[in-house]
């Protein structure tokens, strides 16, 4: 018989398999990934035209400077415009349906004021106000530039429009480091649950009568859960690269949730060894997280920031820097951990 | 004993039941313990504080590299954004790929590549925030700001022009400006696609501000962005206090603790419902906390205690199948997961269809907004998670009992033996089948939220198969749980009986589908797919009465077949069964549409 510790971790991993519990794990990220994708892909589609291809907003425009509007409007994509006399006629129109919404443009005090009538509460009112609103900051930079000489700085001409997707961002800045961490707390909420549930079966005890000492069994305890969540992250990534996401840099990837994942389940073990049954032990388990990662929000490089920064290929020395100093923090709490065991008390 | 007499001991032994529970998790807490965790939770409350007042810093730091000299005019935009990090304008290490964006001799370069477009996006952005910052500083305010808006919402109606200004109220307040000076918070109303979440700029106005006046910049579709987030706030001590309760309840059940309250005169659902109630009360209280801390009314407090109760009531149930702590863990991440996905995602929709009233948390929303809320609104969006509660407490209840507590089997047949311990007879399929109805609901109804995004071509075909999956697994299980428990002899005769049983229990708990029509969610496309098959429709009354009949009778006794002869062929059977009533509701939607 090999290490002591490696046939605890064994035995560890073998409970999870027999009760399913890691495909259950690995469904719930599944399901958390699609859910956050869905609120990016729903809302975006909700409240942002250019995902609506070939829809068009057709705009009533009327008041005494509809044709500084009309003018624009032409050139505004996505957009139809037509000219109405008078407001009374454009308001009709809208009415009917004939138009989405009503501009009515009128000059006053040197400035044109524009009043946007949209329709209220219904699917369309995003697209038209978004579609609007172009049509609105494009005439802005137009009026602009023809009273240049009475401003004393001058707007910098805009970069072209480029040809993105709202969705590249979210993927790197939200649904990887999402997919990359919650793999992290699962496993130190398994570290948690399988020091209680030894205390609290008593089991504990046929444990202590085999040939290894306790810092045996938390070894082999913090093997375990600490090993799955890089492999998670792993499986994560191949995912990731088959769907045509290309996620740069997985080996410091992976080396980042390996020593995040030690780093929370050695805290996790450390208070499931002190705190005197699960409900504590996992209620402070959580806060612990919550503060812990909040907390992190607050530093530059944290965690989420350097996940986004490796994936998206925009890796300095700084990121790899702080991907050691997060595995060297890992280190230094299964240490402490280890230091810790002899002075718990065991039941 | 009277009855009332009864309901008294019944309800003394509850209360003492629920005192102990309070005692024993209050006295378990040693006081290291509660000081740690009191440390804890002020250091989170100070980093919630913390993060909320300085935003943090961004997650999308320096994700992009602009190189920019630093003497560009286009430097400053670049140094302002957060993600987009300045470097020195190499055109070697653009070239190899270090850079996504070049801005040199008066040209900008953007890499060909996903990347490249996006960090030229964000770049475009920067500027365009940069020039409405630049102009804000200027004198002339004509000049720097030559057009403003005002934003009006007004119902589209083909009647009378209704000035239609009035209602919403709570306005953000923070939505004029920019054109009388300040320029707006130039972070806050930005295009969309800036957000640094790449979720569209949802800061500014929001909350059902009917009218809105500015600069272009300032205008912004409504988005209850606000009132969702404080909605949010409901559900952080959910999360936490279903934790305990279900430590608690799976305590018992190790190494048999359970036994020596079983043997009490107390009934299960005694015991149960006693342990049940400090959780509850508590919830209750932190709900109506909250509320009054976000000025929310009595609205709010009702619409959250139902997914309070639906927390509680799956974690128990959760709790009395899982085997280990382990388990329950992951049992109550996907209690949580799922039902803060039930009731998040139509709340997004709030300002938008009526598809969002499937939520009570747009009850919440509405009633942080000031709209109200009708009693048929609160019923439809409250009513299944009332009755997915009870049902959930009374199949959990079925299995609080010796033989079940305390063996150690996978979920799935404990789910099948809480099943069996409600039947008792060839009627209770169609009992349990109706009682099933809850869960089909909203089953159904996350499925139309879910797929209300996609265009209606699109979307209905999946959803009409989802439906016909989702009701035949309901309608069958019961059947299967019966044989499979050895209940009813293995003959085609008797799996036929309580098919039909089965399909008659479902068509008549279905009529509560009519509830639908109470709040026109049948107006939706989605909402008619989904429901018009249940037999509702408005013509040809007596044929549609009698076809879903004949339908859940007919797939139901499929699958019932396909169970008295064991798992592979019910599975084969539910298959097929499922075809059949996708293939049904398919030809009822293309005839009515």
């Amino acid at each position: 018989m090999g290490d002591p510790r490696l046939t605890i971790a064994r035995r560890e991993l073998q409970v999870l398999r027999s009760e399913k519990t890691i495909v259950l794990a690995l469904l719930i990220q599944l399901f958390i990934a699609a859910f956050s994708s869905f609120l990016v892909v729903g809302l975006v589609s909700l409240y942002d035209p250019g995902s609506v291809e070939g829809y068009t907003v057709d705009a009533a425009v009327t008041g005494d400077a509809r044709d500084e509007l009309l003018a624009v409007a032409r050139e505004t994509e996505g957009l139809d415009a037509r000219e109405f006399s008078s407001a009374a006629a454009a308001t009709d129109a809208f009415h009917r349906g004939r138009a989405d919404v009503v501009l009515d443009a009128t000059t006053r005090d040197g400035r044109l004021a524009v009043t946007v009538t949209a329709p209220d509460s219904n699917v369309r009112t995003t697209v038209v106000v978004v579609t609007v609103r172009d049509l609105l900051q494009t005439l802005e930079r137009v009026e602009r530039r023809q009273r240049a000489d009475s401003l004393t700085a001058t707007p910098l001409d805009l970069p072209p429009p480029a040809t993105t997707s709202p969705y590249f961002g979210f993927t790197y800045t939200v649904l990887i480091p999402l997919l990359l961490f919650l793999p992290v707390f699962i496993s130190g909420s398994i570290a948690v649950d399988s020091v209680t549930e030894e205390f609290e079966r008593g089991t504990l005890e046929l444990l202590r009568v085999a040939p290894v000492s306790m810092v045996d069994i938390v070894d082999g305890k913090v093997w375990a859960a600490a090993a799955l969540a890089p492999g998670q992250a792993a499986l994560w990534v191949a995912l990731l690269e088959l769907n045509g996401t290309h996620v740069a840099n997985a080996a410091p990837l992976l080396a980042l949730v390996g020593g995040l994942a030690l780093f929370v389940v050695a805290l996790g073990t450390t208070v499931a060894l002190f705190a005197p049954d699960r409900r504590s032990a996992q209620f402070l388990y959580s806060v612990g997280i919550l503060v812990g990662f909040g907390g992190a929000a607050l530093v530059p490089f944290n965690p989420v920031n350097v996940v986004a920064r490796l994936a998206i290929g925009s890796a300095g020395t700084t990121a790899l820097v702080a991907v050691g100093g997060y595995v060297a923090l890992a280190a230094a709490a299964y240490v402490g951990l280890r230091r810790l065991v002899p002075r718990a008390t065991l039941p | 004993m009277t009855v009332a007499g009864t309901a008294r001991a019944h309800a003394a032994r509850i209360l003492r039941i629920a005192r102990w529970e309070t005692f024993r998790t209050a006295s378990v807490v040693d006081r290291r313990t509660a000081i740690v965790g009191l440390v804890a939770l002020l250091l989170a409350g100070g980093v919630a504080g913390a993060t909320a007042t300085t935003g943090g810093v961004a997650i999308d730091r320096g994700i992009y590299r602009v190189g920019v000299a630093a003497d560009s005019p286009y430097h400053a935009p670049v140094a302002d954004s957060t993600a987009l990090a300045a470097h020195p304008p190499d055109r070697t290490a653009f070239e190899r790929g270090r850079l996504d964006v070049l801005v040199r001799d008066g040209e900008i370069h953007a890499r060909d590549t996903r990347k490249g477009q996006a960090a030229l996006g964000a770049f475009r952005d920067a500027v365009q925030r940069h020039n409405a910052r630049l102009m804000s500083q200027e004198e002339n305010r004509s000049a720097a700001f030559p057009v403003t808006v005002t934003l009006l919402y007004t119902t589209q109606n083909r009647a009378i022009v209704d000035g239609g200004t009035d209602g919403g109220g709570g306005g953000s307040g923070g939505s004029s400006g920019g054109a009388s000076g300040a320029g707006g918070d130039a972070s806050g109303t930005t295009p969309a696609g800036d957000g640094s979440m790449a979720v569209p700029d949802v800061g500014g106005t929001g909350l059902f501000a009917t009218r809105t006046t500015g600069s272009p910049a300032d205008i912004s579709p409504p988005f209850p962005f606000a009132s969702l987030v404080l909605a949010f706030a409901f559900f952080v001590p959910m999360n936490f206090v279903i934790q305990p309760y279900g430590s608690t309840i799976l305590n018992e059940r190790i190494n048999r603790r359970g036994e020596l309250l079983l043997v009490t005169p107390a009934s299960p659902s005694d015991i149960v419902a006693g342990k049940t109630l400090p959780y509850f009360g508590l919830l209750v209280a932190v709900t109506a906390l909250i509320a009054a801390a976000i000025g929310g009314g009595v609205v709010s407090v009702g619409a959250v205690v139902p997914l309070a109760a639906l927390f509680l009531a799956a974690t128990f149930v959760g709790a009395m199948f899982a085997r280990s702590f382990k388990e329950l863990t992951f049992v109550t991440v996907t209690v949580s997961v799922f039902l803060t996905t039930y009731a998040f995602v139509p709340a997004i929709f709030s300002n938008v269809t009526p598809i969002a009233l499937i939520s009570p948390l747009t009850l919440v929303v509405r009633d942080l907004q000031g709209t109200g809320v009708t009693a048929a609104q609160y019923a439809f969006s409250t009513g299944p998670i009332y009755l997915s509660a009870a049902v959930l407490f009374l199949l959990g209840v079925g299995v609080y009992r010796e033989e079940d507590m305390f063996t150690q089997r996978p979920v799935p047949l404990k789910f099948l033996d809480a099943l069996d311990s409600r039947i008792s007879g060839p009627w209770s399929m169609a009992l349990l089948s109706a009682l099933s109805i809850p869960f089909v609901f909203v089953a159904e109804l996350l499925a139309i939220a879910l797929f209300f995004v996609l265009p209606v071509s699109v979307s209905v075909p999946p959803l009409l198969f989802v439906v016909a999956a989702v009701e035949e697994v309901a309608k069958s299980l019961p059947v299967y749980a019966g044989f499979e428990k050895e209940r009813f002899p293995r003959l085609p005769r008797t799996a036929l009986v309580l098919g039909g049983l089965s399909g008659l229990g479902f068509f008549l708990g279905e009529k509560l589908t009519a509830v639908v029509q109470l709040v026109g969610l049948p107006e939706l496309a989605l909402g008619r797919a989904a429901f018009a098959p249940a037999g509702v429709g408005p013509t040809a009354a007596v044929a549609l009465l009698l076809a879903p009949l004949a339908l859940h009778a007919g797939t139901t006794s499929i699958s019932a077949l396909g169970a008295s002869r064991g798992r592979n062929w019910y599975a084969g059977a539910l298959v097929v069964a499922t075809g059949v009533h996708a293939a049904y509701n398919f030809a009822v939607v293309t005839a009515l549409g």
